[in-house]
């Protein structure tokens, strides 16, 4: 490691403006993650027109910040409304949730923020450790390499998002033809832009991204309002007892390193969210547990599993992300678009080339999980008032912020017009169960693909035996050929299933 | 779209009456990038527009309008208020090669180009660690071997393949989608040589890139013993200047003011020390007359290359 890089870094991570922009981040995060059916990707796509202005370092650790305070704020209205902020923060609920009720809210949020916190730094540690030697190996990865991974991905994110394969395949498809629209790499001529120059480049990631995240979720959201909210918010009283003890502590510790271990793993591996890895961390928790009847009737560890997985699945994510430049899921391939409006590329060639970048952001990350724990512990009360914010205000604060931050790229009423299609497809595919995430990562991937997919059989002159002597790409395809195999037998075990089920 | 315009550039809402030539400008300018933040336009624009700024006492607001390699920001252009307030500044490929190969709603007589302030840097590189680093040996051992080429638009593909016909080499061409893609593939030697409009300036410092020739039409005064394809005796060149740049139709007396300032910039340290110290670009100034001029030159010569 570079120690001159390491101490510039740390200074830079040490400004007051980085401060003012981290701080912000997790705040807004946080703010994101206590109200529920506002999500982690739904804030980072509307967040990121806010950091054209600042400085590569400030915007990227603004955004991780904000990732990692939506995660830690949503364990709050799991705590406090048993409505989690995040699905991620679902398994929180089971305990939090009756804990809370059992006039013991504080020491439930107090525990989540705990987990939250330590899941985070120590995933972030983990980060730093893995990612440098992993970018040195990648930087050894040629096109061959990277088109096999990228495949691998894809496939690999599709299976998971779940559902008919046929849906995911149609969403999938819809993300591959979109991602193919704008000027050939090569020749430099249009592919199905119509005559309109805005969509030379590709269709604006930032329309895609706000359209189907963030406005169809609040097409989504007004329509659940005509029902009723069930209110059964647990509110936070002034009780000396009520607060986490160093005994509830000690006993949580070994929980919160397993949560973290789990959530380094699962938000490692592409495809896998925060959602399989708190449920998972909360699973092996129970097992482990001597008093396993305990979880789901207010069990302080059955907090600390989840949030802490729930947590360092952020910064795991980060570890194919700057290690190859291929996001793990939606909330990493949205910072690969705000790292290229910043001008940079995400790859193993970034901590080469600009490892100071590279290392404040590391230190930001850091800085964004000490900020969050401040936050969380004396903010307590006031993020407990949020979840009161009813949503018929916050629906048409986000629908605005969808608009501006539209008009800050720069495409006019062309970008408006191309966000609300997009919302509506968003809608459409939510409503219908077609796997938005499915569709998106492939719209983001497939130019990647492509490009490396091209330059394979270019370099190759179409021979095949070149792959014999590219172990990797071998093992990435053999990868993907099990992959795509298992999803066939899975479909038509369900058909099976579905047609041998007697009819009503 | 005029609406469109004056909505995002904001500060150029309100029209407010010409003022006497002295005083202008009485209001903040719009300086137009057509390129991402964070990319060498933009640090260089941004620059610019401070020193401007210092010398016309009126703020110089910089807005990206990435797309298209500057296309869009051009059709936004042709279609802006022709007052001076507005202006662009960048690289003239989306004028001189993207109008041949593509349709576009603008042509290089829709601009006046006032004046030029660095000149682009376009180099055919190779590994040091490959066994050819001149563009001679490059060639000899093309003539032995199958080789492999990185380029970046459709010129320079078409020169390398005039070239490869030229001199009977049996060559295949990848895309590379631009310098951040072209970097790894020569380092890593999965291609021969590739081409660089200005990546270069990062990794030849270290060693590990090598500037085989130059295709721009003049050698480099920060690699003065590298070539152009000229000298070698292929009649090929790819030349760009950054440039300041107005939609046609816009009064003597500002145009005259805004020259002023650029010239004035031309020499200011902080500028100077942007463009040569970041990307290996001269600092120049090229007056109206010669810009004009050298717009619609390279025009022709890139619709000579690209008939072929």
């Amino acid at each position: 490691m570079d120690f001159s890089a390491v101490g510039a870094a740390a200074s830079e991570a040490l400004t007051l403006a980085s401060f003012i922009g981290i701080g912000g981040g997790v705040l807004l995060g946080y703010i994101v993650g206590v109200i529920p059916g506002l999500s982690r990707s739904v804030a980072i796509s509307i967040a990121i027109p806010m950091t054209f202005y600042m400085s590569p370092f400030i915007a990227i650790s603004f955004l991780i910040g904000l990732s990692k305070g939506t995660a830690a704020g949503s364990a709050v209205s799991a705590i406090l409304l048993n409505a989690p902020g995040e699905a991620s923060s679902a398994a929180t609920a089971l305990d939090g949730y009756p804990l809370a009720k059992q006039g013991k809210p504080k020491t439930a949020l107090q525990i989540g923020l705990i987990a939250s916190v330590m899941g985070d730094i120590l995933a972030t540690i983990i980060l730093i450790f893995v990612a440098i030697p992993f970018a040195r190996v990648a930087l050894m990865f040629g096109p061959y390499e990277m088109a096999a991974i990228l495949a691998f991905a894809l496939v690999f994110i599709a299976g998971l998002s779940g559902g008919n394969i046929f849906k995911g395949l149609a969403a999938g498809g819809l993300g591959i033809f979109l991602g193919t629209i704008g000027l050939d790499n090569q020749t430099g001529l249009p592919r199905l832009t119509f005559g309109y120059t805005e969509l030379m480049d590709g269709m604006p990631l930032i329309a895609v991204a706000i359209g189907t995240l963030a406005l169809s979720e609040m097409f989504v959201q007004s329509e659940k309002l005509r029902y009723d909210r069930e209110n059964m918010s647990v509110a936070l009283k002034k009780d000396a007892d009520d607060r986490i003890t160093m005994p509830i502590f000690k006993r949580i510790l070994p929980t919160i390193l397993r949560g973290t271990g789990v959530g380094t793993f699962v938000g490692a591996l592409p495809g896998l969210g925060p959602s399989v890895g708190s449920f998972m961390s909360y699973g092996m928790a129970q097992k482990a547990a001597k008093e396993p009847e305990k979880f789901g009737k207010g069990e302080p560890k059955g907090i600390a599993a989840s949030e802490s997985a729930d947590n360092a699945v952020i910064p795991a994510a980060l570890i194919p992300l700057f290690g190859l430049g291929i996001p793990g899921n939606v909330s990493a391939a949205l910072l690969i678009g705000a790292f290229a409006i910043h001008g940079i590329t995400v790859g193993p060639l970034l901590l080469r080339d600009n490892p100071e970048l590279l290392y404040s952001i590391f230190a930001g990350m850091i800085l964004a999980s000490l900020i969050m724990l401040v936050l969380g512990w004396y903010g307590l009360m006031f993020f407990a008032q949020i979840t009161r914010v009813p949503p018929h205000v916050v629906i048409p604060i986000v629908i605005f912020f969808c608009l501006a931050g539209m008009m800050l790229q720069g495409y006019g009423t062309f970008g408006l017009i191309i966000l609300m299609a997009f919302a509506l497809l968003g809608y459409l595919m939510k409503k219908y169960d077609y796997s938005f995430v499915t569709f998106l990562v492939a719209f983001i991937i497939t130019p990647m693909l492509e490009l490396n997919l091209r330059q394979s059989i270019i370099l190759s002159r179409g021979n095949w035996e070149i792959l014999l002597n590219r172990p990797i790409a071998m093992f990435f395809i053999a990868c993907t050929v099990i992959a795509l195999v298992a999803l066939i037998i899975r479909t038509f075990k369900k058909e099976q299933a579905v047609a041998n089920a007697p009819a009503d | 779209m005029k609406k469109t315009l004056a909505a995002i550039l904001g500060a150029t809402l309100l029209s407010a009456p010409m003022a006497m030539a002295d005083d202008w400008p009485t209001r903040p300018l719009t300086m137009v990038i057509g390129f991402n933040p964070g990319g060498s336009t933009d640090i260089q624009g941004r620059v610019l527009a401070n020193v401007m700024e210092e010398f016309l006492g009126q703020p110089v607001n910089v807005v990206n309008q990435p797309g298209g390699g500057s296309a869009v920001a051009f059709t936004r252009l042709s279609n802006a208020e022709p007052d001076g307030h507005t202006f662009l500044f960048g690289g003239t490929t989306a004028l001189t090669f993207t109008p041949i190969i593509t349709n576009v709603e603008y042509e290089i007589d829709d601009f006046e180009y006032l004046a030029a302030l660095a000149i682009a840097q376009n180099a055919i590189v190779t590994s040091a660690e490959q066994p050819f680093q001149t563009f001679d040996e490059i060639i000899a051992h093309g003539k032995e071997n199958p080789m492999t080429y990185a380029q970046q638009t459709a010129l320079d593909e078409a020169i390398i393949r005039a070239i490869a016909a030229e001199e009977g080499l049996d060559l295949a061409i990848v895309p590379t989608g631009g310098g951040a893609g072209m970097a790894p593939l020569v380092l890593g030697r999965e291609v021969d040589f590739a081409y660089s409009g200005g990546t270069h300036a990062q990794y030849t410092p270290t060693g590990e890139m090598v500037i085989a020739a130059f295709m721009s039409a003049e050698r480099s005064p920060f690699y003065p013993d590298a070539p152009t394809l000229i000298e070698l005796g292929y009649d090929y060149a790819i030349e760009d200047y950054r440039t300041i740049i107005v939609p046609q139709g816009v009064p003597e007396d500002v145009k005259a003011r805004l020259m002023e300032a650029a010239e004035f910039a031309s020499t200011a340290e902080a500028f100077v020390e942007i463009t040569e110290g970041n990307t290996f670009f001269p600092a120049v100034y090229i007056g109206q007359d010669e810009m004009e001029a050298n717009v619609r030159r390279i025009r022709e010569a890139n619709e000579a290359v690209m008939a072929d």
